[in-house]
């Protein structure tokens, strides 16, 4: 055993030091491999472990991957495997000195990480918006109304968007002009979105209280704003009043605003 | 074997149009140039038919999957009354293996295609209590047969014509048939007597309710029991459907108006 190690490392003291360079650069880039495969290996283990492969199955980017021979799960699992390798060869270069300026080095190995999470929220972002717009699709899909479509591609659009923002801003590309259009959207859709909701979302509120505390319920003779009638349904934004043979839609912020006689008896 | 495909070709002449009943994109894309009309039977429309009857359940039994067919071509002016019209539908294989000609109009309408579409309540929650009868039926209670009364629809009115026999369950519970953990507990409570009642939208409002509609003129085959008494009657004085499971037979039957619209073997499906 001793004797073995002790002749590889006067073997190693022997060669000249370019050669004991280009050995350890070879060593690294050896290592290099090994660890990058290791990481695509546990990175594509944990994502499988965790449902990714599931969860992005039947969107686009997914379904292109597939196209190329490849898939989602294994296509991020084979980048975090080349950073890892591409950091080793930078240092495999270093070591020989292929790479002549120091500075060079340090600024590419500063940028690369850089690099590779821009690319990767990317990806992730891509992923997202086209899951985002596979679940919304879903859900609005018993709604036969071909322009309701528009929300889930506006859905998707701004996450790209985000994931495109954090990108750039993560290379260090001034961002500041597509944040404020970025602020602007966010206000357009939170302000004039809750100015359009405003009646929907009281009522809402007012119909969870009533659906919790069912201060009345079906079956129950009782007059709202005006119109008295039997309950015959209640739901989180209306509640439907019915009376020889008219049935009241009245939203739930009435019964919170006027409130809500219960006639009981005869 | 000519003289097979004259007796088709005599089963087929003249039509006025055709069903088919669940038929496959291809089979439906050599139909589309037809003259005459083409309506398209089934439980979801794959193939992007104009003319589509929605099936609510696969009907086991092929005349009541006709007849529901043949109900909802009439109600939708599909196709006319008198109409010899001829059904593609599958009896055996898993695709369209059997041709039949009918005459629309022949049979009296049973209003099976009403039940559904004209009824209050969704036709979608219809769909689901005559579910969860039939697998009520199937299973029954612990291996023992079960009775049940589903009142569907117009629950105010419903609720105002009868009384609770005792705590009612499902107070302050926002469950829906449908909701994966509803079939549990109606098979639950199916164990005490009476009725459920079901609204519109398909909320369970009640358990335990006893009808107390008013019974005169409800005319029901002779045999038949209490439970199925009470859903004629509450059918005829409100607008409301019922669905009963009777202990007695094991038979799934669906009323309105005081009438019976529909009746299933639970074990066909």
């Amino acid at each position: 055993m001793y004797p073995c190690q002790f002749g590889v490392r006067g073997w190693f003291q022997s060669l000249s030091t370019p050669e004991q360079n280009l050995l350890i650069a070879v060593a690294v880039l050896l290592a290099g491999l090994l660890l990058g495969s290791l990481a695509a290996f546990f990175v594509r283990r944990i994502l499988f472990a965790s449902g990714v492969d599931e969860a992005v199955e039947g969107t686009p980017f997914e379904r292109t991957a597939r196209q190329l021979g490849s898939s989602t799960v294994q296509l991020l699992a084979q980048l975090s495997g080349l950073f890892v390798f591409v950091v080793a060869a930078l240092y495999a270069a270093r070591t020989i000195g292929l790479v002549p300026e120091e500075a060079l080095v340090e600024a590419v190995g500063r940028f690369l990480p850089q690099l590779f999470v821009a690319i990767f929220i990317v990806l992730i972002g891509l992923v997202v918006a086209d899951k985002a717009e596979l679940v919304v699709d879903e859900r609005l899909k018993s709604i036969k109304l071909p322009e309701v479509t528009i929300v889930s591609t506006l859905l998707k659009v701004s996450i790209l968007y985000v994931a495109a923002l954090v990108a750039l801003s993560q290379l260090g590309v001034a961002t500041g002009a597509l944040l404020i259009l970025l602020a602007a959207y966010a206000f357009g859709v939170f302000f004039l979105g809750g100015l359009a909701f405003k009646d929907l979302l009281s009522s809402a509120a007012a119909g969870i209280y009533l659906l919790l505390s069912e201060p009345y319920a079906i079956g129950d003779e009782i007059e709202i704003d005006g119109h008295r009638g039997i309950v015959q349904e209640m739901g989180v934004f209306v509640t439907h009043i019915e009376r020889d043979g008219e049935e009241y839609i009245l939203p739930n912020r009435k019964v919170f605003r006027e409130g809500a006689i219960r006639i009981r008896g005869e | 074997m000519s003289q097979l495909g004259d007796l088709l070709d005599d089963v087929v002449s003249e039509v006025d149009g055709a069903f088919l009943f669940s038929p496959s994109g291809s089979l439906y894309g050599r139909f589309q140039e037809a003259d005459e009309p083409v309506v398209v039977v089934g439980t979801e429309n794959d193939v992007d038919a104009e003319a589509f009857v929605e099936l609510p359940l696969e009907f086991e039994d092929v005349r009541e999957r006709i007849r529901f067919g043949i109900e909802g071509g009439l109600e939708n002016e599909f196709i006319e009354e008198g109409d010899q019209v001829a059904c593609a539908l599958r009896l055996f294989a898993d695709d369209i293996d059997t041709v039949t000609r009918v005459r629309a109009g022949d049979f009296d309408r049973s209003g099976v295609y009403g039940l559904f579409v004209d009824s209050r309540a969704e036709p979608e929650v219809i769909r689901n209590v005559l579910e969860v009868a039939i697998e009520l039926g199937k299973k029954g209670q612990k291996g023992k047969r079960v009775g049940a009364l589903f009142v569907v629809g117009d629950a105010g009115k419903v609720m105002n014509k009868s009384r609770p026999l005792s705590y009612n369950p499902f107070e302050k519970s926002h469950v829906h048939v449908g909701d994966p953990i509803v079939d549990v507990m109606l098979k639950e409570f199916s164990r005490l007597d009476g009725a459920f009642v079901i609204s519109d939208s398909g909320k369970i409002v009640s358990a335990y309710r006893y009808l107390e509609p008013a019974a005169e003129g409800v005319d029901i085959p002779k045999g038949l029991g209490a439970r199925h008494m009470a859903a004629g009657a509450i059918t005829k004085d409100t607008n409301a459907v019922a669905v009963v499971l009777s202990e007695s037979d094991g038979l799934v039957r669906a009323f309105s108006g005081g009438e019976i619209i529909l009746e299933l073997d639970p074990e066909e499906y």
